[in-house]
């Protein structure tokens, strides 16, 4: 059992790769928004990547071992201390019943996740663990964590010992950064802007929105020109250049709300009726999770083939042949 | 993945775009984890390790070739009666709230009226309210039904926010582009507010009541029809669903009947 003393700002329990298959009823995956430093988490502490495990967002909160426990810390530098003692990141440790483990606020990038051997148990909804605040479901209660929830371990893995480490080129590379080159691939609807918009995306910084969080990341830039597709079309669309018949939005999509480009994260809409010129590759989640606002974006043209290999590249850094 | 069917909000491209995600999820396509139709799209979520793009798109095309040309000719059609309180307080706080902090706009009711050629906002409800809607997919949040009207004399249409609303209200009722939603729960938005049901449509415990299904009031191929109601008889509700009381609205012994369906809306057709 982990008792949670201080909640932190907005800490949630996820799974990997969170509710998939129920688009069509409106449940986005979920899951951790930077899944490469989750399931690191998570294989440190012998538990498969999958296992639920804990997403600090900006501000960590506090916890207590109530039985001992093998686990990790991943992700942002919280300035993690147990007991007092300040932890290393990206290496399983061994807390004793009744040991604290207190983070702060982020000193480098924004999200930390910490993971249990065994994993974390919560109920199940929808073939996930994962906490969906919107709907109210997942993880405990469906919320944020609050002081006073206890949230109960599964039995540890035989695997689970403390001093395994992460490679330290299977890390991702967050701390320090504030400018960040992040992959789309073009489509479904590139083709709604005017050639120069897209050269225009594509050349520009884009900054990270105060207004953006799991549901979506809003950008500021310049506005976007239209193809004569997003001007001529039946009323049904709606006027706006950027508003089309609602379709089901991918995973990642780059939505153009009237001028605003807001990307689709882990807990975004699944359906609407605004334009998706480009796609942000699952690939490349990390970099948007660890990015804090005011933060840039250049956006780095790929094929559907190139983001796939990029996928399998980051899937391959995510077993336990990256650990020491 | 998305395959497009159309770009018309039509009964026709519905079925078909139903009829796909049908066809894809009875195949049992390797490697297809989601398929998410709506209007005139299905939303095909796979994975690349299991099937590459090129064969999803000749195996998506096979299935669209294979399917009935014309979608089914009776389907059984639950009509469902929704409590809406028309220019309510809350879509009214939510636009003003947006007007201070996000964008100077006008209130919606207002705006559709006068780009539809209606006299008012008082004269847009009375058409907004006129017909039954079509319940083309379920999706965005959790239950939430998209909707087109089915009487084409009652076809309005509002272009989307820019930028999109923060918050709105659970049980907002909206338009956007010829679509109308119903916000299960409270989220951001792009869609033109103007009305409010009391009535949830989507419970993450369990609790509706008088539907199959206790979490989610509406599917696809389902009708809504909007009852106008005033401030007291919405609270009246509003009091019975929060005690746990309040049964739905459901007619659930009709056969939509597109053929007839097709040939009415052509005589009525403005």
């Amino acid at each position: 059992m982990i008792s949670v003393m201080k909640s932190g700002l907005q800490t949630s329990v996820q799974d990997y790769p969170g509710r998939i298959g129920h688009m069509s009823l409106g449940f986005p995956p979920s899951g951790p928004f930077d899944s490469w430093s989750f399931r690191l988490a998570n294989l440190l502490v012998g538990n498969p990547g999958t296992a639920a495990g804990i997403e600090c967002q900006f501000l960590g909160p506090t916890l207590r071992f109530e039985a001992p426990a093998v686990f990790a810390v991943c992700g942002a530098d919280m300035s993690a201390k147990l007991d007092g003692v300040p932890l290393e990141r990206w290496r399983s440790l061994e807390a004793k019943a009744g040991q604290v483990l207190e983070f702060g606020a982020a000193k480098t990038g924004a999200r930390t996740y910490i993971a249990v051997s065994g994993g974390l148990d919560v109920p199940v909804f929808l073939g996930a663990r994962a906490t969906f605040q919107k709907a109210s479901v997942g993880g405990v209660g469906g919320r944020a964590l609050k002081p006073g929830d206890r949230i109960a371990m599964l039995p540890a893995s035989s695997d689970a010992r403390a001093g395994r480490e992460v490679r330290a080129e299977a890390r991702p590379p967050l701390d320090g950064v504030r400018r960040w080159t992040v992959d789309v691939v073009a489509g479904p609807h590139d083709d709604w802007l005017a050639p120069e918009a897209i050269a225009m995306f594509l050349s520009s910084p884009w900054k990270l929105s105060g207004k953006s969080d799991r549901t979506g990341f809003r950008l500021e830039g310049p506005p976007f020109a239209f193809a004569a597709k997003a001007t001529d079309k039946p009323p049904e669309n709606g006027s706006d250049p950027s508003n089309i018949i609602d379709f089901g939005y991918p995973i990642g999509g780059i939505n153009l709300a009237g001028q605003t480009p807001i990307i689709l994260v882990s807990d975004a809409l699944t359906m609407g009726g605004f334009i998706c010129p480009f796609t942000v590759p699952t690939s490349s989640f990390w970099q948007l999770a660890q990015s804090r606002p005011g933060d840039l974006y250049d956006f780095n043209l790929l094929s559907v083939g190139d983001a796939q290999t990029a996928r399998q590249r980051l899937d391959a850094l995510c077993t336990v042949d990256s650990l020491l | 993945m998305l395959v497009e069917l159309g770009n018309e909000m039509s009964l026709d491209v519905n079925f078909r775009a139903q009829g796909l995600a049908l066809a894809v999820r009875q195949a049992a396509v390797a490697g297809v984890l989601d398929a998410a139709p709506c209007f005139a799209t299905v939303l095909l979520h796979y994975d690349s390790d299991r099937i590459g793009y090129d064969d999803l798109q000749r195996e998506i095309a096979r299935l669209a070739e294979t399917m009935a040309a014309a979608g089914p000719a009776d389907l059984p059609s639950r009509l469902h009666y929704i409590p809406a309180l028309y220019l309510d307080p809350w879509t009214r706080a939510c636009i003003e709230d947006y007007a201070a902090k996000i964008a100077p706009r006008g209130y919606d009711a207002e705006g559709i009226a006068a780009t539809n050629g209606l006299a008012d906002a008082a004269d847009f409800a009375r058409v907004h309210a006129a017909t039954e809607y079509w319940v083309a997919a379920i999706g965005s949040w959790p239950g939430l039904p998209f909707m087109m009207a089915l009487d084409p004399r009652c076809r309005l249409s509002a272009p989307k926010y820019n930028p999109p609303r923060t918050v709105t209200p659970q049980g907002t009722i909206g338009l956007g582009g010829s679509s109308t939603c119903i916000y299960s729960v409270e989220s951001p938005g792009g869609y033109q507010i103007f009305a409010r049901t009391p009535v949830p449509i989507w419970s993450a415990e369990g609790r509706l009541r008088g539907v199959g299904d206790p979490m989610v009031r509406l599917r696809p191929g389902d009708r809504v029809r909007f009852l106008p109601i005033d401030r007291a008889e919405y609270d009246w509700i509003d009091e019975k669903v929060k005690a746990g009381a309040y049964e739905g609205a459901v007619v659930d012994y009709h056969t939509f009947s597109a053929g007839k369906y097709r040939t009415w809306a052509k005589t009525v057709a403005p």
